[in-house]
């Protein structure tokens, strides 16, 4: 799944998410990978060490979280493991197949752990997309 | 060494884009689907039998992504009131971005359906929002009973799943019974239809449901 554009894509918003923290270097970047997403994680770690050359990422650790997929049953409400080695999404509680995926359908920039210019240590607070 | 929480979606700028276009296509009223098959499936052929079908009373226009020519688009050109060729070189899929740029192009307000007809391909086009309002997955007799499976993905995200080509079925190997056992497991929401653009099989109850959907978007 385009793990070129992924790639490219985590690059850019580290680089943002640094911008007001007087960052030197990037050493690590952790993402939720949604296994529903079928992303090759080999290929998007290549991908990610050449987007990310030259940049304050460059030389960046990617940790990638595989987060498997849990489904919503749109007809009893029931939340449960779709079982992808039998390709099955049925709902254990009414046997349809007919869910709202809430996981293992994303792709997420969790954080990242940055070198700063000699200045005291700090946690900048959770910083949630709306 | 500090750890900043992002917290992130990594395609938020495709699907924000997308957003936008569904509240653009919503304000219109009208019923933007997005298609979606390997190439040579029918999705055009399917178009050009269906828009006459909708009736005047529904005009519909189409956006067509191909990697290159206009020829979809030319032969939609007579039956829609508007088309869109999108020509994406290399690019495998539709992107949210391609499509808001080709909107600006259209008269919303006076359309019924708006048909997204994505770049043949059984992978990317999955993963990447538009901001229809359903999905529209075909499946043809020639490309073998066992493509449900192969590309679960596709299948399982679909609103309608319309097998193609079905006056084949009599020349071909090709278990239908195969393909239902498997979207039994993957996606009982979507309609299942048998249908033949040459034949006219089946094309009843795909318009059916395109006028209940764009009834139940209004």
């Amino acid at each position: 799944m385009h793990e070129a554009t992924l790639a490219m894509a985590i690059v850019e918003q580290v680089v943002e998410a640094a911008s007001p923290h007087q960052v030197t270097r990037i050493s690590e970047i952790e993402i939720d990978v949604g296994v529903l997403k079928q992303v090759v994680c080999e290929s998007l770690l290549l991908a990610f060490e050449a987007c990310a050359a030259g940049t304050l990422a460059e030389g960046a650790v990617l940790k990638i979280n595989e987060i498997p997929p849990v489904a919503a049953c749109q007809e009893c409400g029931k939340e449960f493991t779709p079982d992808l080695a039998e390709l099955s999404f049925v709902c254990p509680g009414c046997g349809k197949a007919s869910v709202t995926l809430i996981g293992g359908d994303e792709i997420l920039l969790r954080s990242m752990t940055c070198e700063q210019n000699d200045a005291p240590a700090a946690t900048v607070a959770p910083r949630k997309e709306t | 060494m500090m750890k900043v929480q992002v917290v992130q979606n990594v395609l938020k700028a495709n699907d924000a884009v997308a957003a936008a276009n569904r509240r653009i296509l919503g304000e219109a009223k009208l019923l933007a689907l997005n298609l979606m098959s390997s190439p040579g499936s029918g999705k055009t052929t399917l178009l050009e039998k269906t828009i006459p079908m909708l009736g005047s009373a529904c005009p519909s226009a189409v956006l067509v992504g191909d990697l290159q020519t206009t020829r979809d688009a030319e032969r939609l050109s007579s039956i829609a009131t508007d088309v869109v060729q999108i020509n994406t070189g290399t690019g495998c899929h539709l992107s949210a971005t391609q499509v808001a740029e080709a909107l600006t192009g259209l008269d919303l307000g006076r359309l019924g359906f708006l048909f997204i007809e994505n770049v043949g391909n059984m992978v990317c086009p999955a993963d990447f929002d538009l901001g229809e309002h359903r999905k529209v997955v075909l499946l043809s007799v020639p490309e073998g009973d066992d493509k449900v499976a192969k590309y679960y993905t596709l299948f399982q995200r679909a609103d309608i799943i319309l097998l193609t080509k079905v006056e084949l079925l009599s020349v071909l190997d090709f278990r239908i019974d195969r393909v239902q056992d498997d979207l039994a497991k993957l996606n009982t929401r979507a309609p299942f239809i048998q249908l033949s653009a040459k034949t006219g099989q089946g094309m009843d109850q795909w318009i059916t449901w395109l006028h209940q959907q764009r009834a139940a978007v209004r």
